[in-house]
């Protein structure tokens, strides 16, 4: 079993840019994700996309940024985000519900290799304190994953992904019904996420 | 597939959705758990008369003492079910309930002649009522654990631990249907201790189960 040694916390702090912008973020990100909860595609889109720039910067200074895991993790916890968003409170902040997400995604992740890492419980801004959109290598390859789907749900988000279709022009193009192919996608993506998690383990 | 290119396909799967998602998927766990131990506390223990005991003190002393403890859990549980939850002033709401209950019990087992405490405490079924509790709150702590696996517990070992407690506390509930025991010291140790007991085995076994 691989130990880590813990890191005394100050230092860790010390890592960690200073958190200037922690308000504005929330402002930001909020008003987002009450969009995106009442179906609104574009602000989901952005709200993922500005948070995978947090995930990845977080998990680099916990990991360690040359470590290849990083955007594994990413995607795991942008999966997680999408498929829990129904488990955010519209009344309460939102940035701390994030960043206790991906603070469990880190826990998880340490646990599956079997590490004792104590993950400590932090202000959210230790998950907004510093962005990177430079997308980083990958160990697992969510396409060579969904090969593994059923040709019907495997075509259907191939046609979503790599002919930017919509949902409802797919599901015209596969003879389906516009809503069982929003079912069709929204299992794929549970699916994925679930063997995302197995592949990692 | 680039993140860019996931992210583009999950903003492909959204709709609207409505608040109270998590407090009905919880309930609907509860009320099935509640039916399978309802069953078979109705079919395999049997319910005592309940339009006679119905009209005694001590059957609505238990069943208060339990349904009380069953609210306590039930909020811990939503609380414990998403992220960034504080656990609020449902544990100590618990703690109050039973101390209450110890209080009941005290003035109970003094104002009894000394010869009859320990019989008062034991009653007749002391070795059977905490296993069965723990047996009962089986069936309801699976449904809870298939609801909080769809839901996002970020303390595991916690919410598994709430999740226990509330099924103890259901199950103890439906288990007052069938148990004809009256007495107070009875109820706050045994009943609590099977409580106690599911509650152990929820944070056990929730440490690996509710993961996600």
């Amino acid at each position: 079993m691989a130990r880590v040694r813990m890191r005394p916390l100050a230092r860790r702090e010390r890592c960690d840019p200073p958190v200037l912008q922690q308000d504005q973020t929330e402002e930001r990100l909020r008003p987002l994700m009450l969009r995106s909860l009442e179906g609104d595609s574009g602000a989901h889109r952005q709200l993922l996309g500005t948070l995978g720039s947090y995930l990845r910067g977080y998990f680099a200074r916990r990991i360690g940024a040359t470590a290849a895991e990083v955007e594994d993790l990413v995607q795991e916890t942008l999966l997680a985000v999408h498929l829990k968003r129904d488990t955010y409170d519209r009344s309460l902040p939102f940035t701390p519900w994030a960043y206790a997400l991906a603070r469990y995604k880190l826990i998880d992740h340490f646990r599956r290799r079997s590490r004792s890492m104590q993950v400590p419980l932090e202000d959210a801004g230790a998950l907004f304190a510093a962005d990177d959109a430079e997308e980083g290598a990958l160990r697992t390859d969510l396409d060579r994953l969904l090969q593994r789907l059923p040709d019907r749900q495997r075509s259907l988000i191939e046609d979503v992904k790599l002919q930017g279709l919509s949902v409802e022009e797919a599901a015209r193009k596969r003879g389906v019904t516009a809503v069982s192919a929003r079912v069709m996608l929204h299992r794929s993506l549970k699916w994925l996420n679930q063997a995302l998690r197995d592949e990692n383990g | 597939m680039r993140t860019a290119d996931l992210i583009e396909l999950l903003a492909h799967d959204v709709q609207a959705t409505p608040p109270g998602g998590v407090s009905r998927k919880l309930a609907a766990a509860l009320a099935a758990g509640a039916l399978v131990t309802l069953a078979i506390v109705a079919l395999w223990l049997r319910c005592q008369p309940l339009l006679a005991v119905a009209q005694q003190p001590w059957f609505w002393t238990k069943i208060i003492y339990t349904g009380l403890l069953t609210v306590a859990g039930a909020v811990l549980v939503r609380r414990l079910a998403v992220p960034a939850a504080k656990t609020g002033a449902a544990p100590a709401a618990a703690a109050l309930v039973v101390l209450a209950m110890l209080a009941l019990a005290a003035v109970e087992i003094f104002t009894a002649a000394p010869g009859e405490r320990l019989a008062l405490w034991l009653g007749h079924s002391w070795k059977i009522c905490s296993p069965l509790i723990l047996l009962l709150a089986i069936p309801i702590y699976a449904f809870l654990v298939a609801a909080l696996r769809r839901l996002a517990p970020t303390r595991p070992a916690r919410a598994g631990a709430a999740a226990g407690f509330a099924a103890g506390a259901l199950a103890a509930t439906l288990y007052g249907l069938h148990c004809p025991e009256q007495g107070a010291a009875f109820v706050v140790t045994w009943y609590t201790l099977g409580i106690a007991a599911a509650t152990a085995f929820g944070a056990i076994t929730g440490a690996r189960l509710l993961r996600w």
